[in-house]
């Protein structure tokens, strides 16, 4: 393949001028322009209709109950690929290897209390949660979540002396809830004690799952 | 504090405005970046209609997951970070279905160059199929620098790769677009 060479990229980025080409470069970096030049710059512009049909069906989810939004959550089509480059024994070794993960699992007794998080007694529709963060040095430790519409100021954890531990107690509803510790304002510090997920955009959201009998990560 | 004109409302005081149950104030989310990031999704996607379906199902989703935007006064990060998991999604469907076609080019560079400059048109056109030729992430570097005019750095913060591997993708782009484009081979 014929590529262009590296001063003519850093003139196609605007690092580089015309003029700072050597003269044996200077064809191919006007040449390379053209092809910047065809570039369709246009805006685009959509359907005045957008909005409304944006607004229809945002009224729509609006009314709909949790229940009911979770269940068209996981009902909704989406794309998922996979791809998979493996050697043929290895799928029977994964497939040993998950059986002997299930078998242990079912043998399993009930889950022993979290590190991260601790619940105790709340009213009936709530459940009170102890969050827990070691974080040395740190001047201002909150936690944002779904609870609290991930608002940083909004529940502050308090040190337990020179530990460098933090804590608060929170009363969250029945449900499942994403959170983060968010440190000195500004640093989003997943809860390293407990399972989180991708929020679909590249950081990870600790995760509690908050029933009558208390929480479970 | 009170906010007569949505004008005055910034991006984080009109999201928790509709967390907080007033879902009309979406409309002010909607109006502000319909347009903004359409001609992403439209070069992206290389016709005009995918790309208003795409910007239609990123607010609605927006909206959907809103009690996760963290720091809703970045909700235009976000909300191009939406919108870029569904471009990137279709275009890779499109391309299991071998759809990346010359319709698409066609579509989207025909109707906007009304100028009759046929050679011009047709670079534009040339230009547009090899565009749907690269990588979704090359030809997302491509669009935002070259289509946008936005600056490395600020590429690098809207999509959070780095601009060192962003230049990479760009000069792969570029030496992929001198093979494809047949004035320049």
């Amino acid at each position: 393949m014929k590529t262009f060479d590296l001063r003519v990229k850093q003139l196609l980025d605007g690092d580089l001028s015309l003029a700072d080409l050597p003269p044996e470069l200077r064809a191919e970096g006007e040449a390379a322009l053209r092809l910047l030049a065809a570039v369709d710059r246009t805006p685009v512009t959509l359907s005045p209709a957008l909005d409304a049909r944006v607004m229809a069906v945002v009224r729509q989810h609006a009314t709909k109950s949790p229940a009911q939004r979770a269940w068209r959550w996981l009902n909704t089509p989406r794309d998922l690929e996979l791809r998979l480059r493996v050697r043929p024994w290895t799928v029977w070794a994964g497939a040993l290897a998950a059986a002997a993960a299930l078998a242990l699992l079912l043998g399993r007794a009930a889950p022993a209390p979290v590190p991260g998080v601790q619940a105790r007694g709340g009213t009936h529709d709530s459940v009170l949660v102890r969050f827990v963060l070691y974080a040395p040095g740190a001047h201002r430790v909150a936690v944002a979540g779904t609870f609290n519409q991930w608002d940083r100021g909004a529940a502050l954890l308090v040190p337990a002396g020179t530990s460098g531990v933090w804590t608060t107690t929170l009363a969250l509803p029945i449900g499942q809830h994403q959170y983060a510790f968010v440190v000195d304002g500004a640093r989003w510090v997943s809860d390293p004690g407990a399972p989180a997920v991708d929020d679909g955009f590249g950081r990870r959201n600790s995760v509690v799952a908050v029933t009558a009998q208390g929480a479970h990560l | 504090m009170l906010l007569g004109l949505e004008g005055e409302a910034t991006d984080a005081e009109v999201v928790r405005a509709v967390l907080a149950g007033d879902v009309e104030r979406y409309a002010v989310l909607v109006r502000r970046y319909r347009d903004r990031f359409a001609r992403y999704a439209a070069r992206m996607l290389g016709s005009r209609d995918v790309a208003e379906d795409a910007v239609q199902d990123a607010l609605v989703r927006a909206f959907d997951r809103l009690a996760d935007c963290r720091e809703p006064d970045k909700f235009a990060g976000w909300l191009f970070l939406i919108l870029r998991n569904r471009c990137f999604a279709e275009r890779r469907r499109h391309r299991r279905e071998g759809r990346l076609s010359e319709d698409a080019a066609e579509a989207l560079a025909a109707p906007e160059r009304s100028d009759g400059a046929m050679e011009r048109r047709e670079q534009a056109r040339e230009l547009e199929l090899a565009l749907g030729q690269l990588t979704p992430e090359q030809r997302e570097a491509f669009v935002l620098k070259h289509v946008a005019g936005m600056p490395y750095e600020e590429i690098a913060q809207l999509t959070g790769a780095t601009v060192a591997s962003l230049k990479m993708r760009m000069h792969r782009a570029y030496d992929r677009l001198r093979e494809l484009m047949k004035e320049y081979r």
